[in-house]
């Protein structure tokens, strides 16, 4: 008999008996249950981009547990605090339950049934686009949509408005890192996987705080350092944290530098003559963009506070050109700009230019949220480009995601306001085609001209451009920055949906919330950082009303009459998944089939006959690699199938410290709580642990201005003030003239002080730097 | 395995001849180390790692939550570290990953925290055996808790699961795991 087959007899058995639980007392005289009427199944980890298997465990309709799950290839068992505490993030005590519409006076909420709630957007944004045309309506969602969520927002706007006012949250944490994939290689995504973390020999942690912010991945490399005690782990950061702990080396890096430090790393490989030669010739071409800072800006200040439409403009380059360029990043004269000793910088040009060891560099926030972020990405990768340490075990740079499926899903379906799934881009006459095939649309349905990217789309709500916008699964009104500039009041003409699982700054502010199903209250898919697709059943109900947000969205369109959009009859979920994979087939972005889905741990695309992809662009690993050897990049048609290698210079963060606001201000997350808190913060154990935001100081800054430990501290920006606690000698250690704040609390919010400055390619905004004053109290 | 001359002592001289299977609560000595309350109190659920009831100290964790636990005055006694062969942890492991300190007793004024989530309650597994006198299996998963006696022996080891022959070190010779294989991938019905 199967396994299966043996668990349903069981239970038929168990519950015909109408006894399925069995009680024991313990020496207490408590009562508790005995192992065997919990059932068990696999999902992804609800919580961040690595993608955690956990085991679910359900009895009476509740999830009750979760266990690591041993078979999952990701996380080989183990779990991080915020994943053994999934199961209470769906059991707040204030789950939204029913849609709530906001009164006519404006002051709070009635629930109102589906039906109407659901007539009321569709007629809402119908009006919209007839009184203002599609550039007034917009939806933005976010990297914890399911893939079955984005596509089905991607098609109700991009197919049924006609609008390319699609976004998602993702554009604020990792479109920098996108932007770095597709100028490099005309594909999104890395071509390396987590298996580089047994391979690896060196890892280079580009402001990057894995310890707590990918705890799972960081417990992978110490691991390997157990059984390997030769390998490294280089902490290059602006702040010492409990990563820089475990590193062998911690190199504190001035914010924003490490443009700097990257070009003079190159300048050390090409005065040594440590590039790989016969691997630049053979799959490298050179590149430049614009450099004229006058041109680029910040995308913040004068008439770019606007709109923020700045292009790059790419030319050819070539090898001799770059050594010209290297020539202003000696490093003393990178030491001077980074505060790096010279020695670390050669010491790290040799370390990349070494060929006998496998290098990994590791980034996520410190990187892509930078006004430069694009070009930081670009001069990563270049490094690994320079040495030929690229697309081979233990020789990759990996972007780290932050979200379940930031990747899966905003990248992968192409939830952007340029984008269309697997890597295609509106703008593109063939791909907009390829799309209306699929979809069975007459020729010319999909709009050209992109959307609003994520600040735009809100400073067009603010001024009025945009007059309908419905939000689902994020939290903008904590994790916009520069908050000021987008604060609300209800009955200003606009309107606003939010779909959420909890009351949140954002639904205060909603004209309409929408309770939404969560988790394994629904099936989902979810694609992680190492392109590995999880499938996940749904294994109990939503309370109250709650309804997943593809649903949401389909009965909409529905409504607005695009039923065709959604032709499906019953459950809809393999069908759509069909029809989304059919984007993907051929384009080496290849995902599993639904069964195999199902079947396995996640897989890693592409997919090809049942096979997953380690190394993308590898020969031998990747069946779209059809060179005899080596590597094959493919997908860069326009670079006749080599990678660019981009020159990219330094250039001074949009706002720093001066006489008046002498510190830097840096923002970020811990380990406990996930993105703005509003499930982390419900969580008992999580909440205790870390009640409230805090700001950390460095302890001689303390003593200057007279402040202790846990004193009150007032933060002041040009934008806004905020009032914390001081943690000094904490967790994390910031060096003299900085401070750091996480923004996880809807109680303290730093946004309010943060700079909407951005990178120029990207349009992801830098929260990492601006200038502040400390005083105390 | 290692050998533990100390605590096999006291546990042996503790124990006497009581057996590793569960002890009808008539007969467990009503003292232990920890109660099943307090036990329950640090944990969402059975099976969530416990949260740290101490403040946070100045030394490594595992200075004191050695692979035997270690009496560490005026705190008590620190119980054993049972992940020191674990594979993916080692001593060298952050253990806040999993750990984190109480900063506050309570749920804070705005009420965030207010769940109405019931964790698993503390399991008891009946361990088979194949005929009366046969070593039981272990009636749990192995992962994460690979060093047996860190749990079955020492003086926090609980009453009811105390092993009355510590001394064998080699507890796998005869004791196999035999419960709770790795879930299949479509959910047990027992629970929809």
């Amino acid at each position: 008999m199967e396994r299966r087959d043996f668990l349903l007899t069981t239970a038929t058995a168990a519950s015909a008996l109408g006894c399925s639980r069995e009680v024991a007392t313990t020496p207490e005289g408590e009562t508790a249950l005995i192992r065997g009427e919990v059932g068990w199944t696999k999902a992804p980890c609800r919580f961040c981009g690595t993608g955690c298997g956990v085991e679910v465990g359900v009895a009476e309709g509740k999830v009750v547990a979760v266990r690591g799950d041993e078979l999952s290839p990701v996380n080989k068992g183990l779990l991080c605090v915020k994943g053994y505490h999934l199961p209470a993030l769906l059991y707040g005590r204030d789950r939204l339950k029913q849609p709530l519409l906001r009164n006519a006076d404006g002051q709070g909420f009635l629930p109102i049934s589906w039906d109407k709630a659901l007539d009321l957007i569709a007629s809402k944004f119908k009006d919209v686009l007839q009184q203002h045309g599609p550039q007034a309506v917009a939806m933005y969602g976010s990297g914890q949509w399911t893939v079955y969520d984005g596509y089905a927002a991607l098609k109700w706007v991009k197919a049924g408005m006609r609008s390319n006012n699609l976004e998602a949250n993702a554009r604020l944490c990792m479109s920098s890192a996108v932007m770095g994939f597709m100028t490099q290689f005309q594909s999104d995504e890395p071509m390396g996987c987590y298996d580089d973390f047994e391979s690896g020999d060196d890892f280079v942690l580009w402001g990057n705080n894995m310890a707590e912010m990918h705890p799972i991945l960081f417990s992978r490399i110490l691991e390997t350092k157990r059984k390997k005690p030769s390998v490294r782990i280089i902490d290059i950061a602006t702040r010492y944290t409990p990563t820089s702990q475990f590193a062998d080396v911690y190199i504190e890096i001035k914010p924003n530098t490490a443009l700097a430090l990257a070009n003079g790393i190159l300048h050390v490989l090409v005065r040594d003559k440590l590039l790989d030669e016969a691997f630049l010739s053979e799959n490298v071409v050179f590149k430049r963009g614009i450099e004229d800072l006058d041109k680029i800006g910040y995308g913040c200040f004068d008439e770019q506070a606007r709109e923020y439409t700045f292009k790059d403009e790419p030319r050819d380059s070539s090898l001799e050109e770059l050594q010209e360029f290297l020539k202003d990043y000696t490093p003393d004269k990178v030491s001077t700009i980074t505060g790096i000793p010279s020695a670390q910088i050669e010491a790290l040009g040799k370390l990349y230019g070494d060929r006998n060891r496998g290098t990994v560099s590791l980034w996520c926030m410190g990187v892509n949220q930078h006004t430069r972020g694009t070009w930081m990405n670009n001069l990563i990768t270049d490094l690994h480009l320079a040495t030929g340490k690229i697309s081979r075990p233990g020789n990759n740079p990996l972007s780290l995601t932050g979200q379940p499926s930031a990747c899966g899903t905003v990248r992968e379906v192409g939830t952007l306001a340029n984008r269309l799934p697997a890597d295609m881009v509106v703008t593109n006459p063939e791909h907009r085609a390829k799309a209306e095939k699929i979809w069975g649309l007459e020729a010319g349905t999909i709009p050209e001209k992109p959307g609003y990217h994520s600040v735009d789309m809100f400073r067009a709500l603010s001024r009025g451009d945009v007059k309908a916008l419905w939000i689902q699964v994020t939290n903008p009104w904590v994790t916009m920055p520069n908050l000021h500039r987008f604060e609300r009041k209800p009955g200003d003409g606009r309107f606003i949906v939010v779909s959420d699982i909890y009351p949140t700054p954002t639904t205060a502010v909603a004209d309409l919330i929408l309770p939404s199903a969560a988790w394994v209250e629904r099936e989902g898919i979810f694609g992680n950082t190492e392109r590995r697709t999880q499938h996940w059943q749904k294994v109990v109900d939503p309370p109250g009303e709650a309804k997943e947000d593809a649903w949401q969205i389909i009965q909409v369109a529905k409504r607005m009459g695009y039923g065709q959009l959604f032709p499906w009859e019953g459950d809809w979920h393999q069908p759509m998944y069909e029809e989304y994979r059919q984007f993907t087939l051929g384009a080496g972005k290849d995902l599993a089939t639904y069964q195999e889905l199902k079947a396995s741990r996640g897989l890693r695309w592409p997919v090809v006959n049942g096979k997953e992809t380690r190394y993308r662009y590898a020969v031998g690993h990747d069946p779209y690699a059809k060179k005899a050897s080596g590597v094959h990049f493919y997908k860069a048609k326009a670079y006749g199938e080599k990678a660019a290698l981009w020159l990219r210079p330094y250039q001074p963060p949009a706002e720093s410290p001066d006489d008046e606001y002498p510190f830097w201000l840096c923002t970020g997350r811990v380990l406990e709580h996930w993105h703005s808190g509003s499930m982390t913060r419900r969580i008992k154990q999580l909440h205790q642990a870390v009640p409230e935001a805090y700001v950390e100081l460095n302890r001689a800054d303390a003593d200057a201005l007279g402040i202790a430990d846990g004193e009150a501290v007032k933060l002041v920006s040009r934008r806004g003030e905020l009032r914390l606690k001081a943690k000094i000698d904490g967790r994390g250690r910031p060096p003299r003239g900085s401070v750091f704040v996480p923004f996880f609390d809807e109680g303290k919010l730093v946004n309010r002080l943060t700079l909407d400055a951005m990178d120029n390619i990207s349009y992801e905004p830098d929260y990492k730097k601006c200038a502040v004053q400390v005083q105390k109290g | 395995m290692r050998t533990r001359a100390a605590w096999i002592v006291v546990a042996f001289i503790a124990l006497g001849t009581t057996g590793c299977d569960w002890v009808p609560s008539s007969q467990v000595p009503a003292a232990t180390p920890t109660s099943y309350s307090v036990r329950a109190a640090r944990r969402s659920y059975d099976g969530a790692p416990p949260v740290i009831p101490h403040a946070p100290l100045k030394i490594k964790c595992v200075a004191c939550h050695t692979d035997t636990g270690k009496e560490t005055p005026p705190l008590g006694f620190a119980p054993a570290n049972p992940h020191t062969q674990t594979a993916g942890l080692s001593s060298a492991s952050h253990c806040q990953q999993c750990h984190v300190f109480r900063q506050q007793d309570e749920v804070s004024a705005n009420g965030l925290a207010a769940s109405d989530f019931q964790g698993l309650s503390q399991q008891f597994a009946k361990a088979e055996r194949l005929y009366l006198g046969a070593p039981p299996v272990i009636p749990h998963r192995v992962f994460m808790r690979e060093d047996c006696i860190s749990c079955h022996a020492g003086p926090v080891a609980r009453t009811e699961i105390r092993c009355s022959h510590p001394q064998r070190t080699n507890c796998r010779q005869c004791h196999v795991p035999g419960a709770e294989p790795v879930a299949p991938p479509e959910l047990a019905a027992a629970a929809l």
